[in-house]
């Protein structure tokens, strides 16, 4: 396993973990391939875990079509991450 | 529904004071949005936005007391001076035959986000004793009523974003009802404060990008702020005194999605545009030009696209449709006024203007709403929408003087 992949597969269990906690879900009750409704995520809790995002990783994730298009909780995983290595491609350079 | 008569017009934008800049800005596509600096907030992510100058502002205050006007008043007041003198009011066109209908979304956040600092740096110190009058929503109503002995009804519609668009409707209802022959109706915002600036950064709504509305690849709306204010009149009253008829409010309506707070509903966007153009008796072919909502929000977008879509079936094609947001910014609960303004210019005109900063057309929408350029159109009615959070719509139908 690369560093990279154990360092993508540490941010996907603290976003995770973010979604579990702003989406008011049970951790053990929450995985990636689970669809957003079925935990009754909607677009209130959206802002909340947005808000939660910036405020322990400092990137701003305005509400685009990856995010507003995601289903399932990996969907958001991949839209927010996609935002973080935005953001770290535009501080590095 | 019987016409009721718009016969003046009086803007205040980051484009400059006037309705004829606001137009001609819009007209020409240049946007207004400048980069913002709020020192308090402590990690600024958003840096843009719609905010009027300060030498343009510095002149309006010569003119206003501000001891007892927010800034909010002071815009309105402005602005409502500018549609008096275009409809050529005089003295004993106002008293209890003239009501005021002047929306605003938050009311005074200048001095509210003043006192709550002054507050916290120091309890002890003694708050501003005009705080209460001047942050009340229903301020700049009430100064434009006392600045011309308006004594029919004066209202404050606070709808969010569709604040002004329902104070225009409500203000043409009150002159057909018979109870009022004239309005002096709009919306105020200005609330480009630290405090307020960092709680919208919070909702995540706004882009770190440009504001780009039917677009691929939009990320979010810019604010803006300022006044907009328009005189409607019975069209005997406008007649009888022999005042100018720049265009005819023919046809208002307003929904409630009765859903979710943030997330817009296709279903009660049109059911508000069907029921505005049905209650003008306008056909929707012969509406040629649609002001949209058009916030750049990826929701927003994509459900008025389909709203608009249902309700114009086959005609939707002929219809130009565009967001003259990226310009004069989202003003919130001045927006609807500022739009209705550019509305009525673009009929008169024959030009819809421009949505700017298109990148190209988003597959979720698929058609091209006035991309970048002006152009022309024919026709002699024009709607503008407002689609509020909350989920209250709100829309107007507008046509030429006579074709109502």
């Amino acid at each position: 396993m690369t560093e990279t992949t154990v360092r993508d597969e540490d941010l996907r269990r603290r976003l995770l973990a973010i979604v579990a906690e702003e989406g008011m879900v049970k951790d053990r009750e929450i995985a990636e391939d689970q669809r957003l409704e079925d935990l009754g995520i909607a677009s209130a809790d959206f802002v909340m875990i947005l808000m939660a995002i910036e405020e322990k990783f400092g990137v701003y994730v305005p509400v685009d079509s990856r995010l507003t298009e995601a289903e399932t909780v990996g969907d958001l995983l991949d839209a927010v991450c996609h935002h973080i290595e935005e953001h770290e491609k535009k501080a590095e350079s | 529904m019987r016409p009721v008569a718009i016969t003046g017009r009086g803007a205040v934008t980051a484009a400059g004071v006037g309705a004829d800049r606001l137009w001609e800005a819009a007209r020409e596509g240049r946007s207004a949005v400048g980069e913002v600096r709020f020192p308090r907030i402590h990690r600024q992510q958003v840096k843009r936005a719609a905010r009027i100058s300060d030498a343009d502002y510095e002149a309006l205050l010569a003119a206003a007391k501000p001891r007892f006007q927010d800034r909010t008043a002071i815009l309105a007041l402005a602005a409502a001076r500018e549609a008096v003198a275009e409809a050529g009011l005089g003295a004993g066109d106002f008293g209890d035959r003239c009501g005021v209908v002047v929306g605003s979304g938050f009311g005074g956040a200048e001095t509210l986000e003043r006192n709550y600092v002054r507050f916290v740096e120091d309890p002890a110190a003694r708050s501003d004793a005009m705080s209460i009058p001047k942050i009340m929503t229903s301020s700049a109503a009430s100064w434009i009523s006392m600045e011309w002995k308006a004594t029919g009804p004066a209202l404050c519609v606070s709808t969010a974003c569709s604040s002004a668009t329902q104070s225009i409707g409500i203000a043409a209802d009150l002159i057909r009802a018979g109870v009022v022959d004239r309005c002096l109706a709009g919306g105020s915002e200005s609330l480009l404060f630290d405090g307020v600036f960092a709680a919208w950064e919070a909702l995540h709504v706004m882009t770190t990008d440009r504001c780009r509305p039917f677009s691929k690849d939009r990320t979010g709306m810019v604010l803006g702020e300022g006044a907009g204010i328009v005189v409607l009149e019975s069209m005997e009253a406008a007649r009888a005194r022999g005042a100018e008829i720049l265009a005819e409010l023919v046809g208002y309506a307003s929904t409630s999605d009765a859903g979710d707070l943030l997330r817009p509903d296709p279903a009660g966007a049109a059911a508000c545009v069907r029921r505005a153009i049905t209650a003008s008796g306008v056909d929707p072919s012969r509406i040629g030009y649609c002001n949209a909502h058009g916030t750049g929000t990826i929701a927003n977008d994509v459900t008025e696209t389909r709203a608009l879509r249902e309700v114009f079936g086959d005609a939707f094609d002929g219809l130009a449709v565009s967001s003259t947001k990226p310009i004069h910014g989202h003003a919130l609960g001045a927006g609807g006024a500022l739009e209705f303004i550019v509305t009525v210019e673009a009929l008169r005109a024959q030009i819809a203007p421009p949505t700017i900063d298109f990148l190209g057309i988003d597959p979720a929408i698929g058609f091209d709403p006035v991309a970048n350029v002006a152009r022309p159109f024919s026709a002699d009615a024009a709607l503008s929408n407002s689609f509020a959070f909350g989920g209250i719509n709100a829309s107007l139908v507008v046509t030429l003087p006579g074709r109502g």
